[in-house]
C-alpha cells in the first residue's frame, strides 16, 4: 500500500537531467525538488531551459539521461500511457495563451479533464461551474473562449487546471500574454486556489512580479538549476 | 497599377512562401489541374466526334450515287458482324475495272478472298483470344487498313474481295464517300444515359476545383493578417489573396494541360473499341478550351473571395464568422426545386429533341448542385441539435458546430457523385430491365441467323452449316415467303414481291419449337397452323387460298385450314409496332408437301452455355455460308452493347472521381490536423488518450459523410425514379447499386481518415508540445 509522502519530503524530483535537441543542449545536469503544496518559480532568461525542465517534470518530455520521480515513482521508466494517466489525474496545466479548445464553451473546457478521466457529464459540468465561480468567471461559462477576454480566458484555463484537484499544477508563463493588472488578478486567484486545494505549483516565468507569488525560486541558466532559494 | 502590384505581391507570396508555401501551391495546382484535365477532355468530345465522323464519311457508300459512263466502278455490300460485344463492320468489294475505287486506308485492289483488316482486327485474329473469329471471312489477309480509313485505333473493320455480288443486293459505286450523313443518333434512352453520365462525372470536378483552391487557406489567412498589421487594407488583402490563387490556378492550367496531353496518348485505347479515336483527334474545341483557360482562374478567384467573406482578417489575427452567421435554407432550396421543375416534363415520356436534352441536363445539374448547397445547411442544422456523448463525440460535434465548412466541402464532392451514380445506376438497371422485357423467349434458342437473300440455297443449308459449329446444340430453320389471296384465274406472276395491300401476308414455316419463337403458342403439333394478326391488320379468312412465293416462281397454291388458331405475337416484337402484315405460321405437316421458295430464312440456333465463345463460333460458321447473313443473339444487342460501353466508361470515371475526392479529403484532414497541432499537443499534455483524439477526427469526418450520403441516396433515388419513369421502365429501387456506391464512398472516407491518423499520432507525441 503506498504511503503518503511526508510534507517535508519532495513530491516531485528531477535528478541530473540531460536533454539535447540536435546539437543544442537544453538541460545539462538539471536537478530540482518540489514539495507538496509549495509554489516553486523556475526563473531564467529566454532559452535557458526552464520550459524544457517543466515539460520533463510533467512527464511530457523524456530526458536523455537522469531521473524524474513523482511520489516515489520513476516517471522516466513509465510507459507513455501511464504518464498520460498521471497527467490526467495528478497534474494540471496552464499555458501562456490558455490553449482552450475553441469549439467548446468555457464551462465545457473546464469540465474536459474530468470527462477525460471518466466523470459523468453532469457531474463534470457541475464541478466546472463551481470552479468558474471560484475564479470569478462564471459570466463566460456559456461563451466560447474566443468570446472571452484574455484575462477571463486565462482564469478559465486555471480553473481547468485545478478542476481535477491535482497534486501538481504546471504553469508556463501563465500571465505572459496579459497586462499587469490582469496578470496580478490571475496570479492571486491561481495561487490562492492552488493553496486551497493543497496543490504544488511549478511556475515558469521570467517576471519577478509573478515569481513573487512563489514560496521558492530556482534560477535556470544554460540548462542547469543554479540556485534554489526562498522567494521572500 | 496599385491593384496589379497587389496581385503581383500575392503571386510572389505564393511562390516565395518556403516549403509550406510550395506545398500549398502544388496542392492547388494538382487539384485545379485534375479538374482542368477533365474539362479539356469534355471540351474535346465534339472534335473527337467530328474527326471520327469525317473518316467514317470518307469511306461511306453512297447508294444514290450518279454513275458516269466509262468510269471504273465496283460493287460493294456491307457486312455487319460482332465479336463478343464489339461490333465488327466490313465491306465486300467486287472491283469491276482495274481502276475501281478504293476505300480510304486501302492501297490495292482486292482479289476474291483477299482480306484487308484494321490493325486491331489483325491483332485479334492473330491472338488466341480471337480463335472463334478466325476464318470467319477467310484467312488471306493481304494488308492492313491505314489510319485514314478507320475511326479509331481499336476499331474492328475489314474489306473483303469477292466475286459473288450481284446488282440485286449490292451497290455499284464509282467512289467512296459522299453518302448523305445518316446519323441515326443515339436512342433517346441512351442519349439520356450519356447526358446523365457526363453531368454526374463533371459536376463533382467543379466542386473539387472549388475545394482545391481552399487548400491551406488558414495559413494564407494568417499571412494576410500579418500584412494587415503592416498596413494592408481589406481590399488589398483580397487582391493579394486573389493573386495567390491565380498563381495556383495558372499552375493548375499547366498541370492540367500536361496531364491532358499525356492522357490523350492513352484515352483512345481506354474507351470501348467502337468509340476509339486517335490521340490527334483529342483536341479541345478552341472556344471551349479558351473558356476553360479563362473561367477556371476566374472561378478560383471568385471562390477565394467568397471564402474570404467568411473570415475577418484583422491585424491581430483572423476571426471566423461561421459561428455568428447561421446558414440560410431558402435560397439553397431554389436550385433543387428549379431542377425538379425542369425534370418534371420527363415524367410524361422522353424525346430526343434538343430542348428536351437541355432541360434534362439543366435539371440534373441544378438538382445535383442542390445536394452540394443543401449539405452545409443540413450538417449545420443537424450538429446544432446534437449534444452529449463521449468526449471524442463531443469534441467532434462542437468542432462542427463552430465550423463545419471545411469538413462539408470535402464531403460535397462525394455526395454529389454518389447521388449522380445512384441515379445513373437506376437508369442503367431500368434500361437493362426494358431490354430484358422486350427479349424473345431464349429458353430453346439463344441466337439466330437472318438470311434475307437465300438465292436459291437449298433448304437445310443453314442447319447443316451451323450444326457443325463448336457449341451449337440445335438448329431450326424458319422459311418465310410472301403470300396473297389467289383470286380466280390469278397466277403466281401476280404475287407481290413486297407487301402492297391489305391482303398481303407472310407465310412462315418451321418446327413447333421454331414457330414458338414467333408467337405465343401454348400447344403445337406437326400439321398445326397458327395466325398472328398484328394490331390494325385484317385477319385472313380460314378456307382462303393463297399464292405462295415470289413473282415468277412456280404456281404454288395453298389453302388456310379452318383449324388455324389465332395466337398473340411475342411481346416487344415487330408485330407490336403495328402496320405489319398478318403472318401465318405453318408446321411442315400442314404444307401438304409444298416446298416453299423462301424470301428469307431465319436459322434459330441453340448454344451450349458451357462452350466459350459458342456464339462467335456460330457467327463464323454463318459467315462462311454467306458473309452478309446477319447472326446475332436473340436480344437487343445494340442496347446491350452500348450499355456495356456506358458501364465501362462510368466505372473508369467513378474510380477516377473517387480517387480525386479521396485525395482532396486526405489533404483536408492533414491540413486540419496541422492547423490544430498546438491544441492537440495541449490536449495530450493533460492526458487526453490518443483514441479519444482519433475518434474525434473520425466523428468529424463521419458525421458530414453520413448526412451527405443520406442526402445523396435520397436525391439519387428520386432522380433514378424520375429517369425510370422517363424511359417508361418499371420503377425499381436498386438496393445493391445504392449499397455498393455508398459503401465505396464510405470506404474512401474511412481510408482517407485512416491515412491521416499516422500524422495525428506524430503530432500528438508529447514532444510536440515543445513547439508550443
Amino acid at each position: 500500500m503506498p504511503t503518503e509522502p511526508l510534507l517535508t519530503e519532495p513530491l516531485l524530483t528531477a535528478e541530473n537531467l540531460h536533454l539535447s535537441f540536435g546539437s543544442t543542449t537544453a538541460l545539462d545536469s538539471a536537478s530540482v525538488e518540489v514539495r507538496a503544496g509549495e509554489v516553486l518559480a523556475l526563473m531564467g532568461p529566454s532559452g535557458s531551459g526552464k520550459s524544457t525542465l517543466l515539460h520533463c517534470l510533467a512527464g511530457i518530455l523524456h530526458p536523455d539521461a537522469g531521473r524524474v520521480t513523482y511520489a516515489g515513482r520513476d516517471l522516466t521508466a513509465m510507459h507513455d500511457d501511464e504518464r498520460s494517466a498521471l497527467r490526467r489525474s495528478e497534474f494540471g496545466f496552464v499555458f501562456q495563451f490558455g490553449q482552450l479548445v475553441p469549439e467548446l464553451t468555457c464551462l465545457e473546457n473546464v469540465a474536459l479533464p474530468l470527462r477525460l478521466g471518466g466523470a459523468p457529464r453532469r457531474a463534470a459540468l457541475s464541478s466546472a461551474k463551481a470552479w468558474l465561480e471560484r475564479l470569478e468567471v462564471s459570466d463566460v461559462a456559456d461563451k466560447r473562449p474566443g468570446q472571452a477576454s484574455g484575462g477571463q480566458g486565462q482564469r478559465v484555463a486555471v480553473a481547468r487546471a485545478l478542476v481535477t484537484r491535482p497534486k501538481v499544477v504546471f504553469a508556463d508563463e501563465p500571465t505572459g500574454a496579459l497586462d499587469s493588472l490582469n496578470g496580478e488578478r490571475v496570479m492571486q486567484l491561481f495561487v490562492a486556489a492552488a493553496r486551497e486545494t493543497g496543490a504544488a505549483v511549478v511556475l515558469v516565468t521570467h517576471e519577478p512580479r509573478v515569481a513573487a507569488y512563489s514560496d521558492h525560486e530556482a534560477v535556470v541558466r544554460d540548462g542547469r538549476v543554479r540556485a534554489r532559494e526562498y522567494a521572500r | 497599377m496599385r491593384r496589379i502590384d497587389d496581385l503581383a505581391l500575392g503571386i510572389r507570396l505564393s511562390v516565395g512562401g518556403g516549403r509550406s508555401g510550395w506545398v500549398r501551391l502544388a496542392l492547388i495546382a494538382v487539384g485545379v489541374g485534375l479538374g482542368v484535365t477533365m474539362l479539356l477532355i469534355a471540351a474535346s468530345i465534339p472534335t473527337v466526334r467530328d474527326a471520327r465522323d469525317a473518316r467514317d464519311g470518307a469511306r461511306s457508300v453512297d447508294t444514290g450515287q450518279e454513275l458516269s459512263l466509262g468510269s471504273p466502278s465496283a460493287l460493294v455490300q456491307e457486312v455487319r458482324s460482332t465479336y463478343r460485344e464489339d461490333p465488327v463492320v466490313g465491306l465486300m468489294i467486287q472491283p469491276e475495272h482495274d481502276g475501281a475505287p478504293l476505300p480510304p486506308g486501302v492501297t490495292q485492289q482486292l482479289a476474291p478472298g483477299d482480306l484487308v483488316v484494321s490493325p486491331a482486327l489483325a491483332d485479334l485474329l492473330a491472338s488466341h483470344d480471337g480463335a472463334a473469329l478466325q476464318g470467319r471471312w477467310g484467312d488471306r489477309v493481304v494488308g492492313t487498313i491505314g489510319d485514314d480509313g478507320l475511326t479509331g485505333p481499336e476499331e474492328l473493320r475489314f474489306y473483303l474481295g469477292t466475286d459473288q455480288l450481284t446488282d440485286a443486293t449490292a451497290t455499284r459505286i464509282q467512289s467512296f464517300g459522299g453518302a448523305e450523313s445518316f446519323d441515326e443518333g443515339l436512342d433517346p434512352t441512351l442519349l439520356l444515359l450519356v447526358l446523365v453520365g457526363m453531368v454526374v462525372l463533371l459536376l463533382p470536378v467543379a466542386i473539387f476545383v472549388s475545394t482545391a483552391v481552399r487548400f491551406g487557406s488558414e495559413n494564407r489567412d494568417r499571412r494576410l493578417a500579418a500584412l494587415r498589421l503592416v498596413g494592408a487594407d481589406v481590399g488589398m488583402t483580397r487582391r493579394i489573396a486573389a493573386g495567390e490563387t491565380l498563381a495556383g490556378a495558372a499552375g493548375g492550367l499547366v498541370v492540367g494541360t500536361l496531364l491532358f496531353l499525356a492522357i490523350g496518348q492513352l484515352a483512345g485505347y481506354a474507351v470501348p473499341a467502337s468509340m476509339s479515336f486517335y490521340p490527334e483527334d483529342l483536341r479541345p474545341v478552341p472556344v471551349l478550351a479558351a473558356l476553360t483557360v479563362v473561367l477556371v482562374p476566374v472561378t478560383t478567384v471568385l471562390v477565394t473571395l467568397s471564402a474570404l467573406k467568411q473570415v475577418l482578417v484583422e491585424p491581430l489575427g483572423v476571426v471566423r464568422r461561421s459561428g455568428e452567421r447561421r446558414r440560410r435554407f431558402w435560397w439553397r432550396l431554389v436550385f433543387p426545386v428549379a431542377g425538379v421543375a425542369l425534370l418534371t416534363p420527363l415524367l410524361g415520356g422522353l424525346d430526343g429533341s434538343l430542348g428536351s436534352q437541355v432541360m434534362v441536363v439543366a435539371g440534373l445539374v441544378l438538382v445535383l448542385a442542390g445536394v452540394a448547397l443543401l449539405l452545409p445547411w443540413l450538417v449545420e442544422a443537424t450538429v446544432h441539435r446534437l449534444s452529449g456523448g463521449s468526449v471524442a463525440w463531443e469534441l467532434a460535434v462542437r468542432r462542427l458546430q463552430l465550423d463545419s465548412g471545411t469538413a462539408v466541402r470535402a464531403v460535397s464532392g462525394i455526395a454529389v457523385s454518389v447521388a449522380g451514380l445512384i441515379a445513373i445506376q437506376g437508369l442503367v438497371g431500368a434500361i437493362g430491365t426494358l431490354s430484358a422485357e422486350s427479349q424473345a423467349d431464349t429458353s430453346t434458342f439463344q441466337a439466330a441467323v437472318l438470311d434475307i437473300a437465300p438465292n436459291g440455297r437449298s433448304a437445310g443449308t443453314w442447319t447443316s452449316a451451323l450444326a457443325g459449329a463448336e457449341g451449337v446444340t440445335a438448329v431450326g430453320e424458319l422459311t418465310s415467303t410472301w403470300a396473297r389471296t389467289a383470286a380466280d384465274g390469278a397466277t403466281s406472276d401476280d404475287a407481290p414481291t413486297e407487301p402492297v395491300g391489305d391482303d398481303d401476308m407472310l407465310v412462315e414455316s418451321g418446327t413447333c419449337e421454331v414457330l414458338a419463337q414467333e408467337a405465343r403458342i401454348d400447344a403445337c403439333a406437326d400439321g398445326d397452323v397458327f395466325v398472328v394478326v398484328p394490331e390494325g391488320a385484317n385477319a385472313p379468312a380460314p378456307g382462303s387460298t393463297y399464292l405462295l412465293g415470289p413473282a415468277g416462281s412456280d404456281d404454288v397454291r395453298w389453302t388456310l385450314p379452318a383449324s388455324a388458331e389465332v395466337v398473340d405475337p411475342p411481346s416487344g416484337g415487330v408485330d407490336a409496332m403495328g402496320g405489319m402484315p398478318p403472318r401465318i405460321l405453318v408446321t411442315a405437316g400442314a404444307l401438304d408437301g409444298i416446298r416453299l421458295d423462301p424470301e428469307s430464312v431465319t436459322a434459330y440456333v441453340a448454344l451450349d452455355p458451357a462452350v466459350p465463345d459458342a456464339l462467335d463460333h456460330m457467327r463464323t460458321a454463318a459467315a462462311q455460308v454467306d458473309p452478309a447473313a446477319f447472326a446475332s443473339p436473340i436480344e437487343q444487342e445494340r442496347i446491350a452493347s452500348v450499355l456495356g460501353g456506358v458501364r465501362q466508361s462510368l466505372l473508369v470515371g467513378t474510380v477516377a472521381l473517387l480517387l480525386l475526392i479521396g485525395a482532396s479529403m486526405l489533404v483536408n484532414v492533414v491540413e486540419q490536423l496541422r492547423e490544430r497541432r498546438q491544441l492537440l499537443a495541449v490536449l495530450v499534455a493533460f492526458g487526453t488518450r490518443r483514441r479519444t483524439l482519433g475518434g474525434s477526427v473520425l466523428f468529424q469526418v463521419a458525421i458530414p459523410v453520413l448526412l451527405g450520403l443520406t442526402l445523396a441516396v435520397l436525391t439519387g433515388s428520386g432522380l433514378a425514379l424520375a429517369l425510370q419513369t422517363a424511359v417508361d421502365a418499371p420503377l425499381t429501387f436498386d438496393w445493391v447499386g445504392v449499397g455498393v456506391t455508398s459503401g465505396a464512398a464510405a470506404l474512401v472516407v474511412l481510408l482517407t481518415t485512416a491515412a491521416g491518423l499516422p500524422l495525428l499520432w506524430r503530432l500528438t507525441r508529447p514532444e510536440a508540445l515543445r513547439s508550443e
